[in-house]
């Protein structure tokens, strides 16, 4: 019995290794690369240095497109959110006509191919006359994300007791405190994910962006055009600090999460 | 409780008055009448429940009683106002829900003060009523900052009733608020209801399937089959003098007999031989066929000598110990082979160990009655 149960231990760590390991190589690979003293991509790094990462701190050019990244991620997730926090509703809570039907073309978005859904959006601004930029690229972004911020949502719907809320109504509340004094307190950790998620997937979307953002850039757009033409070891130099940012931030929304709930148990 | 209160005695000697009237209320969801035509006074200051298997529409009559659901046809009014469409949030009622429905994400206190903090009383007349309504439902007052999640399946039943009395309502609804609970704490917290009803003087309603909750805790109880109203009335009457077979079936064991009256007015067993001495229907109706029905702890086994207007021979084929009660399953002859009765006595009066199998039961017909059949 022991010794099955050690080769299952084996086996299971054995795998949670290769795992990570394929997942986090390229990632590393990139590190690397930036730390690379010579211009070119090149393995084995012959010479480390940091200046890529100074000069790709120092750029005015990269400055620019990282507040249009931030800017474009921050607008979809409020949008995304509220948009997506009563759509979860729609979609868990309520039941009306018609609710399937809008459980599957909710969902519909997620499985379009983005350069099909990017170039079809921009072919749609294009016939009304707007002018693209990093608000249509928000535009675009949300129309992709909200159905999986209502996903997210939905989850923490499904687990909620709706007589919580006929209680509330009950003992005096009107509709909007029920959803300020009930609803949305017991949302919140639904929220908060589905906030995370459409934050760093506005944040990390290439094939939305490249159709809609006219003549703004974001972050993953600069990487791309700078591969195609002009690499500089400040790719992957950008590139690394966009996921240690993402990472960063995916940390302090766990972080926050658990604080609150340590607070709301005590 | 001991002492007695001034307003218990003024609530005893005031003549009752309706305080929820209903009348022909009806609910249907489609096709499907959940509650069909209920006529129903409510006194204030009583404590009504409203019993019936599942299914048989009690919490479709609650729902639209507390204005989560809308009748379809009929009348609630309340203090003689029509309340049919008044939302949940303008009546002076609160339902205490079959789940509780407390506030998981906050504390006792302010699950107790919430009624409240919506009515924008201030933080410290909050706090303060809600310790008050802690001693009141026997809360320690350490709890008011403790996670409600953390309670004890009692305690959360306290909280409950405590935001609910915080809400001040005329008339609290109880939807099954004790069911999954264990025996044990079941029973000390019906009497604790009991007395907190007494204690504050406002109207109860309560729905249970459990009939040995409704027994031991109303003024009077409503017996709810299929949606209709089939019995009202208080402990006694609902337990002596049940207006048909469902009714009796549902409020205890029973025993029945099916007889019919001969011309010469002598009523004799139809499905067991012999002739019985029958008390006349309570409901008046005068019938010629019938059944008489015996609750098992009216029956008892007849020694030599002893007497009683009904007797049947049988033998004890299986006993149940009910704890202070112990049941006896006999077999009689019965004309389409057997049939069994059911004896119930205290421990104290059992039957020797050592005690013949072969039996004989009696009852009197006042201790019987009769339905028709």
């Amino acid at each position: 019995m022991a010794i099955t149960h050690k080769r299952r231990d084996a086996a299971i760590w054995g795998w949670t290794l290769f795992v990570l390991v394929v997942i986090y190589l390229p990632i590393a690979c990139g590190a690397l690369a930036s730390f690379n003293k010579s211009r070119y991509f090149g393995f084995p790094v012959k010479q480390y240095s940091t200046d890529w990462w100074s000069k790709t701190v120092d750029s005015i050019e990269i400055g620019m497109i990282v507040k249009t990244s931030i800017l474009v991620a921050l607008l979809v997730t409020v949008v995304s959110v509220v948009i997506a926090t009563f759509g979860a509703l729609a979609f868990a809570r309520y039941d009306w006509k018609g609710r399937r039907l809008y459980q599957k073309l909710i969902l519909l978005p997620i499985f379009f191919p983005q350069p099909v859904l990017g170039l079809a959006m921009l072919l749609g601004f294009n016939a009304v006359g707007i002018q693209t930029s990093w608000a249509t690229a928000v535009f675009a972004h949300t129309v992709w994300i909200v159905p999986v911020v209502t996903l997210v949502i939905a989850i923490q719907v499904y687990g909620f007791d709706p007589s919580l809320e006929e209680a509330a109504f009950d003992l005096g509340c009107s509709r909007l405190q029920v959803l300020r004094e009930v609803t949305l307190p017991l949302l919140w950790p639904g929220i908060w994910s589905g906030m995370l998620f459409a934050f760093l997937l506005s944040w990390s979307n290439f094939p939305l962006s490249l159709y809609t953002t006219g003549a703004d850039s974001t972050i993953p757009e600069w990487l791309y055009a700078k591969m195609v033409a002009g690499y500089t070891p400040m790719v992957p130099a950008l590139g690394t600090m966009a996921t240690l940012g993402a990472a960063a931030l995916l940390l302090a929304g766990g972080l926050i999460g658990l604080l609150v709930r340590r607070r709301a148990a005590a | 409780m001991l002492q007695t209160s001034p307003t218990e005695t003024a609530l005893v000697e005031a003549p009752p008055k309706p305080i929820l009237q209903l009348v022909g209320v009806r609910k249907t969801f489609g096709g499907f009448t959940a509650v069909e035509g209920i006529d129903l006074d409510v006194r204030a200051g009583e404590f009504l429940t409203i019993v019936g298997p599942s299914g048989s529409g009690k919490t479709t009559l609650l729902r639209m009683l507390a204005g989560m659901d809308t009748p379809s046809e009929g009348n609630i009014t309340l203090h003689g106002e029509l309340i049919n469409d008044v939302p949940p949030n303008r009546r002076p009622t609160c339902l205490v829900f079959q789940s509780l429905a407390l506030f998981p994400h906050k504390s006792v206190g302010e699950n107790i003060a919430f009624p409240l903090k919506v009515k924008g009383v201030d933080a410290a007349a909050r706090k303060a009523r809600a310790l008050e309504l802690m001693r009141v439902v026997r809360l320690p007052e350490s709890y008011f900052d403790k996670n409600v999640m953390k309670c004890s399946g009692g305690e959360r039943q306290r909280v409950a009733l405590a935001r609910a009395f915080a809400y001040d309502p005329e008339v609290l609804f109880f939807d099954e608020p004790l069911s999954a609970l264990d025996y044990k704490l079941k029973k000390a917290l019906e009497k604790e209801l009991k007395d907190l009803h007494r204690e504050t003087g406002k109207t109860f309603i309560y729905i249970t399937h459990s009939l040995e909750e409704a027994m031991v805790m109303s003024d009077r109880i409503g017996v709810m089959r299929a949606g209709r109203l089939v019995q009202v009335g208080t402990p006694e009457e609902i337990y002596g003098a049940p207006v048909d077979r469902f009714v009796c079936e549902f409020v205890g064991e029973v025993n029945t007999i099916k007889v019919g009256r001969g011309t010469d007015g002598v009523w004799s067993g139809r499905d067991v031989p012999g002739t019985f001495q029958v008390a006349p229907p309570r409901n008046g109706v005068a019938t010629d066929e019938a059944f008489i029905v015996v609750r098992p702890e009216f029956m008892r086994f007849l020694g030599p000598g002893d007497t009683a207007d009904n007797r049947l021979e049988g033998t004890v084929y299986n006993e149940y110990s009910l704890g202070s009660r112990i049941q006896y399953q006999v077999r009689v002859d019965a004309k389409d082979g057997e049939k069994v009765m059911l004896v119930e006595l205290s421990r104290a009066r059992a039957l020797p160990p050592s005690a013949d199998s072969q039996v004989t039961l009696g009852w009197d017909a006042a201790d019987a009655f009769t339905l028709e059949g």
